[in-house]
């Protein structure tokens, strides 16, 4: 248990990368849900837009993290550092949130819709009380994803000068330091397991009972 | 009132019409029964009196108005609407269900809730057990009762009710038709009803309408239907016991023999004049008679015969030329 004594002898080094690590996901949580969320709900919406925004976000997922840290880095503007760490978890979150809020929305009942518009509610009454209370289960789905994503790969972030948690396990590797490297891995590891648990708790709130009884069984 | 002026729709992408030419008009407080095979358009012409589809031509009114010149949220809303899928919102409760139309038009809270409590014992269900479940805990029966519940909620005076009993057994759909039945001898709203089953549009219908492939083939009185169908389409619909079904809508009056002296006493006077036939038959059948007194209470007015029966059924059924 080597990596326990590293944690407790560089505890101050420790702390400042898990607490910017976890800012930085925070950030990028915050941003991703506001800006992708709302693109998976205009697609849904218009079909023809719907396959090229999610082809284009399938695309952008396929690019190695690393190569797409240096890229944005070599932009004027962007340069070293948060920004541009955020930008590219941002665009990272992209796939499974847009995909997620589109397929969500997508795959709510027809008649359903057609009862509500039925009985006289407008467009964006069926959309906010039938279609996202509806798509939350496929929503939570791929916001857990994205999570867990964005904490992983946050590590990457240390190569552009973002003090993460990537940074104890880049110098474990060129050290040699073993217990540097698990230590770092365990860390990220138990963030991303908080996160999913904390947004486990926010779904069980957010998803009707109505709905639930579908994931249960 | 509702009137339909030489609707017709057809689907982009298709040739032949769903409706083709439809007129026809429900008067208030009646119930207009929409029959004919799967595919008729019976429901394409449901979704047009509450704009779900726009017609490709002709002229809806409702009580006078062109529903075109109305907002179509607006309009459905004073619409009840049972949807064939019944289509209820599994997320939300029975009592938010119910209340999903009153919310819509901004009802006081506490007058919603007294509403969905009056609505769901109106249909049989118990609110305080079934109103906090959601739809997926609920039996076909219930759904059908919360879906004709949810389309009753804002006391609508139209009702649109496309196969409101068709995803239930035998047994339970009688059951609905006839409680069904009897709140609309208290509510009488102005109905148009929607079912594949000519048992369900007879027993359901003061008016028939009876489609084929999209076109209007016949209307009138369930009783007009059945004594005089228009053509062989009609008569396959109308099933082998054509007779026996005019013996349920005949009163016992209208085929009693007036002039005849029924000797009186208080035994033979049998059955009201009221009563159809059929009841008459099932007593003459059970005492091994082949007559009796028909009264109108304590009074004798005529005497019904099993030739009289026969005759009649004879009459409206033989085969036609
Ligand atoms: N949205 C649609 N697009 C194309 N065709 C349709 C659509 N809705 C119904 N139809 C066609 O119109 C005809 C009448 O359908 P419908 O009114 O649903 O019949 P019914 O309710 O009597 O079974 C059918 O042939 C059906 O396939
Ligand atoms: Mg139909």
């Amino acid at each position: 248990m080597g990596f326990i004594s590293f944690i407790q002898n560089n505890s101050g080094l420790v702390l400042e990368y898990t607490l910017n690590h976890i800012s930085l996901v925070l950030t990028v949580l915050v941003l991703s849900l506001g800006l992708w969320i709302i693109t998976g709900l205009i697609i849904s919406r218009h079909d023809r837009l719907a396959g090229a925004v999610i082809s284009l976000s399938n695309i952008l997922f396929c690019i190695p993290s690393i190569s797409l840290f240096g890229l944005f880095m070599a932009v004027p503007g962007l340069g070293l550092g948060r920004n541009t760490a955020v930008l590219v978890l941002v665009i990272y979150a992209m796939m499974p949130l847009v995909r997620s809020v589109y397929l969500g929305v997508k795959s709510v009942d027809y008649f359903v819709m057609e009862a509500g518009k039925g009985m006289g509610m407008t467009p964006s009454q069926i959309l906010f009380r039938i279609q996202i209370p509806m798509a939350w289960p496929t929503v939570f789905a791929g916001i857990r994803v994205s999570v867990v994503l964005i904490t992983g790969i946050a590590t990457m972030a240390t190569f552009i000068g973002e003090k993460t948690l990537g940074r104890l396990i880049h110098q474990g590797i060129t050290r040699g330091n073993a217990d540097m490297i698990i230590a770092g891995a365990v860390i990220v590891s138990l963030i991303a397991l908080l996160l999913d648990y904390i947004m486990g708790r926010i779904e069980k709130k957010v998803i009707s009972p109505g709905l639930r009884y579908r994931t249960n069984d | 009132m509702i009137t339909l002026d030489r609707i017709s729709k057809t689907f982009p992408g298709t040739d032949i019409p769903a409706v083709d030419r439809v007129s026809f008009q429900v008067n208030a407080g009646n119930i207009c029964v929409f029959v004919g095979p799967s595919g008729c358009g019976k429901t394409t012409i449901l979704r047009m009196i509450n704009r779900l589809e726009e017609p490709s031509s002709g002229r809806i009114t409702v009580n006078g108005q062109d529903i075109m010149s109305l907002d179509p949220a607006v309009l459905r809303r004073t619409i009840g609407y049972v949807i064939q899928q019944i289509g209820l919102l599994p997320h939300k409760t029975i009592e938010q269900n119910v209340s999903l139309v009153p919310e819509l038009l901004n009802w006081p809270k506490s007058k919603i809730k007294a509403r969905v409590t009056e609505l769901l014992v109106l249909v049989g269900l118990d609110p305080g057990t079934v109103g906090r479940k959601y739809p997926h805990q609920l039996s076909g029966g219930q759904s059908q009762r919360v879906g004709v519940a949810r389309a009753m909620a804002a006391d609508p005076p139209i009702m649109l009710m496309d196969e409101p009993f068709g995803a239930v057994d035998p047994i339970v759909r009688i059951h609905l038709q006839d409680e069904f039945l009897r709140l609309q001898q208290h509510l009488k709203k102005t109905i148009c009803f929607v079912t594949h089953d000519i048992n369900e549009a007879v027993k359901m219908g003061d008016y028939l309408i009876i489609l084929n492939m999209g076109r209007l083939i016949q209307m009138g009185t369930p009783l007009e239907v059945l004594t005089e169908p228009a053509d062989d389409f009609v008569l396959n619909l109308l099933g082998d016991d054509r007779g026996v079904k005019i013996l349920d809508l005949t009163r016992c009056e209208t085929l009693m023999d007036r002039d005849r002296n029924f000797p009186y006493n208080p035994d033979s006077c049998l059955i009201q004049s009221v009563k159809p036939v059929k009841i008459a038959l099932e007593l003459m059948m059970k005492k091994n008679i082949d007559q009796v007194g028909v009264c109108k209470g304590e009074r004798i007015v005529g005497v019904l015969t099993w030739n009289s029966i026969k005759e009649h059924i004879s009459r409206v059924s033989r085969d036609r030329p």
